[in-house]
Order: structure tokens, then C-alpha cells, then sequence
């Protein structure tokens, strides 16, 4: 029952602080923030409960019982470890619009809470109905708040997001269909039960093709290479917190999808199209990175250098090992906390200069030391510093893909040096130097510090002291694909 | 007395609304008063209602008529779906004092009869007879404000394109007649493929039936009608007629185990054409109504792909689609009718109209997002569930190309779903302010029950799927 409730209470959340906020505007401010941390202290919560096996908690309660959908949740590591993060970031996001969103707060704070209460739910669904129904209901909250709180070309930016996740989604609706019936057909009952259609296994070209639905459309969500053009759009435009839920959040939603639907459910397809998945990956972390050392615009830099991590995590998810899993699961929250905390930069940048011009800027360090401090780190963390935390996930996933698949590991730690190209640019072209024009302008305050630092101190942590986030993770990666159905399959297929 | 009874009984909805529908007459030859002319047609409406049941559970049968779960199932829907209209309808009239306006319920009244004939029908005559009822009320409907031309054009052009479908799906009837020397569907049915005259007689019935459906290629006259036509009669014309004529095709296809194969290829056609059509064209319009109205092509050729997916998941998928359709028709027509004058020169239904309504009603602004949400297939809105629904008998049935098609044509009518839901959320167009209506308590029941219906069946469909199946299979 906890588990509906971590879903539900933002949902509820946001129906109050719709009209919370013709009281008065710090209304839904604040009882966003309490029933964030309310909902986080209840996740919390779980991982001392314990659970049975690999769940730490699950649920069920029919829905359409003629169709064999249920209300079925289950949290096991992985689940814990990203709702957590989503209800971190959903915090951070909110505080971060205190002093940003001036207009509408009200149903601002709601659009922000049913879009958090989406991904959780997709975090935790493990009937494929019910996993699609948060998957699209996410997408519609968020839309709302690129287009009326975006910069210009808000619209347009909205649509373009809007279109390209919605349309992967319906193939991956068709596909969830086709594998449901033909679990019908092999003499199962009609379930969108996961557990239940674990078992289906289908293979061939059947396999092949309800697979690529699956795989598609957490391909555009990843975003990797050549269905990723929507990124940088829509981040340009994207209002600063709906900026970090997206890279921080949704992003993670994909990387979660394959590793519990799109790999698990079909064994046989995800070992045949692996090489390409990894190539693609590897593709995407050029790609990303040399976009990103093009960018004039910070915010686009850091939506293509978004695009380049995510090539790592399609890498580490398609070499089937669990070293390579271990660093994807540290890799999506490093990368959730470091581009979350460099969006919050950049906006903090545009706000106070009203440009994120590469050229325009300059000498930052001078006028606001604090924020570009804060901004040099976590560019860094971005860069894969070790000791930090994206550093960990990139090396697990690499010392895992080398295991399998040496070469796509070469090529894609080669992928680390435009990296740091862009970095170390995005750094002396932003904050060092003289500055064009001289500014009177504030630094970060104390609220801005306080986020920041606790942003940095978790990267420090995973990056020192991982073993925490990787016990937690470990039962649920060892469970994600059933041992009958590994011991089954031949070994061929392997990236590489 | 008991012969009186065992007459009336197998018509006992018909009945009802003729009676209404006399009594409505006499009062308004009586003493013209909107509000007893709306209460009569209300209660003729949801006596007919009532009376399904007892209709259904008939030891007598009439000759012309069908008496079987699906036709009454289907003739609740057409019922239901009136009385919501009525009550828009009403609240729509309200301020119209100049002109009369008493006979406008009494022509949604008629064109309910006519409805629920076609629905009912298993003969040709009840069936043709219906259709005109029908039709005929609709063009009263349609050109009601008389002072507004487009109305006019809107009905003339009604007038002129039906009449056509109207000869001839006559003529075709005329052939069947000549070819089998019957006039019931049965006959016809198993008659099919042994009289030469039978094929160019179904082409003709096929042109009349896609005329009312409005799928493509008899779709021409939709978004001129719709945008023409007052919004509640937009909505009456959005939903009744295909209702009915849903009803009779479902008859037709479900009492048989397969589809002929022409028959199916013609009707694969026409869903891949709708949709893709539909869809197409709606991209770029700046009328609401003539967006619902392509809404609505496209809708049907969703329609057609769980009439095409046939067998028990076929059949529910159909159901629900179609009880998903006329709420969110309704609800959304309604919205505009809410925010509509009567009196005024035109309706509120240009995008630019309802620009900043999340500001002013934010309320209604969440209908209208919830019906644009369950037309275009996003949860939580109930259109999500029947477009699952669809697409699952669909898959289930090896639709590969429908599939496909609805697919593609549900992203690309996204975008001007989507389009009219951000203009909502954007600052008003100060230049072009146009008076909006007041709301009346009444309509704003109606239109907030639909959006209770839309979100609360979308996210809980059980109940739903139950009464459905409850009503359908009795």
C-alpha cells in the first residue's frame, strides 16, 4: 500500500496547490516541498523495512480485471534508487523556482508534481499497462510547463517534445499488445503481468520486431543517436527546473526501461541487435560531444553532452554484464545530480547576465566566484573526474563492456577525450577571461549555496563510497532477468 | 387493453417520444415557454429511456423491429447522448429572447425518433424512414439561427448532399428489393453473393451509410456543415447519426462470423483513408469545430478498425470506443457551446477565441483539455483506454495496416490536439475579443459531469466495461 501512496500523494499534491495558489503565492511553494518530503521520507523508509527477496515492497489491486490489468507495484533496488532521486531532484526543482517562476504558481507547482508522480510511477509499474499509462502521464505536465513557462519559442519546443516521446510511445503500446497476445496464444491467461510475460521469451523476427518497439521508443527518451534532435530544443527552451526533471529525470525513465523491459522481456532480440545498440551508444557519445564543443549556447552544451552520457548507458546496458549494469545504474544518478546542478547554473547565468552566449560571457569568475565555482565542479563531475561520481559509473560500464565487447570499450573510452575538449572550453570560455562588459550583478545566495553544495556533496559521496548505491542495486540487477531464461540462451550475439 | 400493451411494448421508446414529441407540439401551439417545451422533450427523452428495458424484455415482437441486447444497447447510447445534448442545447437557448426558440428541443426530440428507428430497425422501410426523420431534423437544427448565413450555407449544403446519399441508398434498396423481393437485413445477408444485382446494391447502401458515418471519401461536407452549424447542433450532428448507423453495421457484421472479403477490403480503405485524412487536414485549422469535425473522420476510422476486428475483443473495443466518443464529442462541442451566445453572429470557436481560457475558466479550459486528451488517446482522459482497446482487437486480429495507419495518424494528430490546449494556456489576443456567453448551471452540470465521466471511466474503465457488458450481452 506505501507504494501507491508514493505515487499517489503527488498526485493529490498537485490537485491542492492548483487552487493553493490564489491564496497566496508561497502556498504551493511550500506544501510542494512538504509533500515531496513526505513522499521521500516514506521511500526512505523502505530500505530499512526490508522486503522479501529482491522486493523491498509491492502491491497489487485489480484495474481491469477483463483485460488482465492491475495496480501492480513492485520496488525493488532500482526502483528505490531512482525514485529517490526523482524525489531529491523533484525538490530541488521546486526550490529552485522559487524565486524563477513568478506567474500562474499555482498550476506551476501542480504540472511539477504530476510530472514527478509520472516517472515515479513508471519507476515502480511492473504490469506493462499500468507502466504505460505513467509513461504517457508524464509527458502532458511537463509540456505545460516548457509552454508556459519556456523562453520563446516555448511552443514549438513543447510540441516537438511532445510529438516525438508520444509517437515512440504508441509502438512501444503496439508491441506491449502483440507480446501480451501472444502470451495469450502460448497458453497463458490475457496478463500485462511482467512477471507473467517474462516467461513469454518471444524469438525470431516476432521477437526482433515487438522488441524494436520497446527499444525505440526508450531510444528517443535516452535520447541517443540519430531520435535525439528534440534534446537540445527543448532544453533551450525549457524553464531552468523543467530543465533538471527532464535531464535529471526522464531521461532516466529510458535508461530504466531498457534494463527492466526492453532487455528482460525479450533475451533472444536484446542478444541480437546488442552490437548495434552498443555502436549506437558509441555513435551518441562522439556525436554528443562534438555537438556540445560547438555550442556557442551553455544550455545546448549541456543538452549534447547529455546526449554523450546517455551513449554510455546504452553501452553498459547492451553489454549484458553486471559490473556494466552496476555502472549504469551510477552512472543515471551522477548524471542526474551533475547536469541537474549545471542546468541550475546556467539558469542561475541567464537570469543574472540575460545571455548564455559563450561569446558574450567570459570572466564570470570575477563578478559571481560562488556560482562559477560551483559551476567549474560540477563540469568537472560531467567530464568523469574521478573521485567523483560520473567517473565511477563510466569506468564500471567500461570495465564491464571490455569484458564482452573490447572493442565498442576502446572506442567509447576514446569518447572521453573530446569530453573533456568541451569541458575544459565550456570552463575557460564561461567563467575565465575578462569580461566583455562589467557587471553588477549578485552571486548565488544562500539558498542557491545550500543546493548546490548538497548536489556536490552527493557526487563526492558516490564518487568516494559507492559500495552503498551499489549493494542496494545489486539484488535487483541480479533479478532483472530471470536465471531459467539466461541458463537458456545460446551465447552468440555479443557487441563487439 | 392487454392487445393495447402487447402493441405498444416492442416500440415502447418510440412510442414514448411521439407522445413527447405531440404534447410539445400542443404546448407550443398553446403558450410559447422554452423552459416546459425543454422539460416535455426532457421527459419524452428519458422515458424512452426507461422504457428500453421493459422494450427488451417484450413477449411480443414487431415486425420491423429488433429486439436484441446489441440494437437496445445501442439505442441507450443514441438516448443518453440526446439528453446530454438537450441540457447543453437548453442551457445554449437561454438568452435568446428575440426569437423564438421553443422548436429547436422539439426538432432534437424527432431527430432522436429517427435515431433510435435506425438503431432498432431490422427493415429496410423502418430504417430509410428513420434516416429521413433523422436528416430532416438536423437541417432545422443546423439552420436554426437564422441569423447567421453560415448557418444557412451549412444546412443547405446538408440539404443538398443528403438528399443525394439519400437517393441512393433508395436506389440501392430499390435493387435488393428487385433482386431478393425482400427488404429485411436478414434476407439480404443471406442473399449475398448469388443475385448480380446485389453488388452495385451494396455500393449504393455502402455510399449512404459512409455519407452519415462521413468517412472518406464521403467526408467532403463535414467541416463546412460543423462549422457552420450551432454547437450543439454540431454536437447532435457528431454523434446521433453515426450512433445509429454504427448500430446497423454492428448488426450486420457482428451476426455473422466473417466479413466478405470485398466488403472488407472496402471498409480497410476507408479506416486508412479516414484516419490518415482526417487527421491530415485538421492540422490547419483555426476553427474548433472544424477541427473536432476532422477529429471525428479520423475517429470513425478508428471505428472501423474495431468493426473490422471482429469477435468477442472486437466487439467491447467498439462498445467503448463508441460510449468514448459521444461523451467526448459532447463534452467538448459543449464547452464551446457553454462559452457560445446563441443571439451573437457567431460562435466561440476560432483557437484565437478561447486563447488565456485557462486563465478566465480554468474549470471548463480542464474539460476542454480532457476531451481534446481522450480524443487524441492520452491517459488519464477515457479516450486513452478505448484507443488501447482498439489497438488491441486490432493486434489481436492481425490488422497490420490499420494498425500501422492508426499509429502514424495518431502522432500526426497530436500535434493539433496539442496546439489547441497550449493556445489555452497563452495570453488572450486582446484585439479580437468577442463576447463570451455567461454560464448557466445547468450546462456547467452537464459539461462538468462529462469531464467526471472522462477522467473518472479513464482512470477506473472497470465499471464501465461492466455496465457495458451488462447492457450489451443481457
Amino acid at each position: 500500500m506505501i507504494l501507491v501512496w508514493i505515487a499517489l500523494i503527488p498526485i493529490i499534491g498537485g490537485i491542492v496547490v492548483w487552487p493553493a495558489g490564489r491564496l497566496h503565492p508561497l502556498a504551493p511553494r511550500v506544501i510542494s516541498l512538504a509533500i515531496l518530503f513526505v513522499d521521500l521520507l516514506l521511500t526512505l523508509k523502505l530500505i530499512e523495512a526490508g522486503g522479501s527477496g529482491a522486493w523491498l515492497a509491492s502491491f497489487y489491486a485489480p484495474w481491469v480485471p477483463s483485460l488482465g490489468i492491475g495496480f501492480r507495484f513492485n520496488m525493488d533496488g532500482l526502483s528505490w534508487i531512482l525514485v529517490v532521486l526523482t524525489q531529491i531532484l523533484g525538490i530541488i526543482a521546486v526550490i529552485v523556482s522559487w524565486s524563477d517562476i513568478k506567474d500562474r504558481v499555482g498550476f506551476y507547482h501542480a504540472n511539477l508534481l504530476w510530472s514527478l508522480a509520472g516517472s515515479i510511477g513508471v519507476f515502480i509499474a511492473l504490469d506493462l499497462f499500468l507502466f504505460f499509462f505513467f509513461w504517457e502521464l508524464m509527458l502532458v505536465p511537463m509540456v505545460f510547463v516548457i509552454a508556459i513557462w519556456g523562453n520563446e519559442n516555448r511552443r514549438r519546443a513543447a510540441i516537438k517534445f511532445f510529438l516525438f516521446t508520444q509517437g515512440s510511445g504508441l509502438l512501444m503500446l503496439v508491441a506491449i499488445l502483440a507480446l501480451v497476445f501472444l502470451h495469450q496464444q502460448q497458453g497463458g491467461i490475457l496478463t500485462f503481468n511482467d512477471a507473467a510475460l517474462l516467461a513469454t521469451q518471444p524469438t525470431g523476427p516476432f521477437g526482433i520486431l515487438a522488441m524494436l518497439g520497446f527499444f525505440l521508443a526508450f531510444l528517443v527518451k535516452l535520447p541517443a543517436f540519430p531520435v535525439h534532435s528534440w534534446l537540445p530544443d527543448t532544453h533551450t527552451e525549457a524553464p531552468t527546473a523543467g530543465s533538471v526533471i527532464l535531464a535529471s529525470i526522464m531521461l532516466k525513465t529510458a535508461g530504466y526501461g531498457l534494463l527492466r523491459f526492453a532487455v528482460p522481456l525479450f533475451l533472444d532480440a536484446a542478444h541480437h541487435i546488442a552490437p548495434l545498440a552498443m555502436w549506437l551508444g558509441v555513435i551518441s557519445i562522439f556525436y554528443g560531444a562534438i555537438l556540445a564543443y560547438g555550442q556557442a549556447d551553455l544550455k545546448k552544451l549541456i543538452a549534447y553532452s547529455s546526449i554523450s552520457h546517455m551513449g554510455f548507458v546504452l553501452v553498459g546496458i547492451y553489454a549484458f554484464n553486471a559490473i556494466a549494469w552496476q555502472g549504469v545504474v551510477i552512472l543515471m544518478v551522477a548524471h542526474g545530480v551533475s547536469t541537474g546542478a549545471l542546468f541550475i547554473a546556467v539558469g542561475a547565468i541567464q537570469k543574472r547576465l540575460h545571455t548564455r552566449d559563450l561569446a558574450q560571457l567570459g570572466g564570470v569568475w570575477t563578478d559571481l566566484p560562488r556560482l562559477s565555482s560551483f559551476g567549474t565542479f560540477f563540469v568537472l563531475a560531467s567530464m568523469g573526474l574521478p573521485g567523483l561520481g560520473n567517473f565511477v559509473g563510466e569506468f564500471l560500464i567500461l570495465r564491464g563492456t571490455y569484458a564482452v565487447a573490447p572493442l565498442v570499450a576502446v572506442f567509447a573510452s576514446i569518447g572521453l577525450i573530446p569530453a573533456a575538449l568541451y569541458s575544459l572550453i565550456a570552463i575557460q570560455r564561461a567563467f575565465h577571461g575578462e569580461a566583455t562588459v562589467p557587471r553588477r550583478v549578485s552571486d548565488f545566495g544562500a539558498r542557491d549555496v545550500s543546493v548546490m553544495m548538497a548536489l556536490a556533496l552527493g557526487i563526492i559521496v558516490i564518487g568516494v563510497y559507492p559500495q552503498p548505491l551499489l549493494n542496494i542495486g545489486a539484488p535487483a540487477l541480479g533479478n532483472l532477468v530471470p536465471a531459467k531464461q539466461v541458463s537458456a540462451l545460446p551465447q552468440k550475439g555479443r557487441g563487439g | 387493453m392487454i392487445g393495447l400493451v402487447s402493441l405498444i411494448q416492442p416500440v415502447a421508446p418510440l412510442f414514448v417520444m411521439t407522445l413527447a414529441t405531440g404534447s410539445a407540439l400542443a404546448a407550443i401551439a398553446m403558450r410559447r415557454s422554452f423552459l416546459i417545451t425543454v422539460l416535455i422533450c426532457l421527459v419524452g427523452l428519458i422515458g424512452a429511456l426507461l422504457a428500453l428495458p421493459w422494450m427488451a424484455h417484450s413477449a411480443a415482437v414487431a415486425p420491423m423491429f429488433a429486439d436484441g441486447a446489441l440494437s437496445v444497447g445501442f439505442a441507450g447510447v443514441i438516448l443518453l447522448t440526446s439528453i446530454l445534448i438537450l441540457v447543453i442545447a437548453a442551457s445554449y437557448w437561454r438568452d435568446a429572447t428575440a426569437e423564438p426558440r421553443e422548436e429547436y428541443p422539439l426538432l432534437l426530440l424527432v431527430g432522436t425518433i429517427g435515431a433510435v428507428t435506425v438503431a432498432l430497425g431490422i427493415n429496410f422501410i423502418p430504417l430509410f424512414i428513420g434516416l429521413e426523420t433523422l436528416t430532416l431534423a438536423m437541417i432545422g437544427m443546423i439552420a436554426y439561427p437564422r441569423w447567421r448565413p453560415e448557418a444557412l450555407e451549412a444546412a443547405l449544403k446538408y440539404l443538398v448532399l443528403s438528399g443525394m446519399s439519400s437517393a441512393l441508398l433508395l436506389l440501392g434498396l430499390g435493387l435488393v428489393d428487385l433482386a431478393t423481393g425482400h427488404l429485411s437485413l436478414a434476407a439480404v445477408q443471406h442473399a449475398s453473393g448469388t443475385a448480380m444485382l446485389l453488388l452495385p446494391a451494396l455500393g449504393l447502401i455502402i455510399v449512404g451509410a459512409g455519407f452519415k458515418l462521413s468517412v472518406v471519401p464521403f467526408h467532403i461536407w463535414v467541416p463546412d456543415v460543423y462549422a457552420g452549424a450551432p454547437a450543439p447542433s454540431a454536437a447532435f450532428l457528431a454523434t446521433i447519426p453515426k450512433i445509429a448507423v454504427i448500430a446497423v453495421v454492428a448488426r450486420l457484421l457482428f451476426a455473422d462470423a466473417t466479413i466478405p472479403p470485398t466488403l472488407g477490403l472496402a471498409m480497410t480503405i476507408a479506416g486508412v483513408a479516414s484516419m490518415l485524412v482526417g487527421n491530415l487536414l485538421a492540422l490547419l485549422q483555426q476553427n474548433l469545430k472544424r477541427i473536432l469535425g476532422y477529429s471525428s473522420i479520423a475517429q470513425l476510422g478508428y471505428v472501423l478498425v474495431a468493426l473490422l476486428a471482429a469477435g468477442a475483443l472486437g466487439r467491447s473495443a467498439l462498445l467503448f470506443f463508441v460510449a468514448m466518443y459521444s461523451v467526448t464529442v459532447i463534452g467538448a462541442f459543449g464547452v464551446l457551446s457553454a462559452l457560445s451566445v446563441a443571439e451573437s453572429d457567431r460562435d466561440q470557436d476560432r483557437v484565437g477565441d478561447i486563447r488565456g481560457l485557462f486563465w478566465r475558466h480554468p474549470l471548463i479550459a480542464g474539460i476542454l483539455t480532457l476531451a481534446l486528451l481522450s480524443l487524441a488517446g492520452i491517459p488519464p482522459a477515457l479516450g486513452f483506454m478505448a484507443k488501447m482497446y482498439v489497438m488491441a482487437a486490432g493486434v489481436h486480429s492481425h490488422l497490420r495496416v490499420l494498425i500501422a495507419t492508426m499509429v502514424v495518424s495518431s502522432v500526426i494528430g497530436l500535434f493539433y490536439y496539442l496546439r489547441v490546449i497550449i493556445a489555452m494556456t497563452q495570453a488572450p489576443d486582446s484585439a479580437d475579443a468577442h463576447a463570451e456567453g455567461r454560464l448557466s448551471l445547468p450546462g456547467n452540470a452537464a459539461i462538468g459531469l462529462i469531464g467526471a465521466v472522462i477522467l473518472g471511466f479513464g482512470i477506473m474503465p472497470q465499471p464501465l466495461l461492466s455496465l457495458l457488458k451488462a447492457v450489451f450481452h443481457s
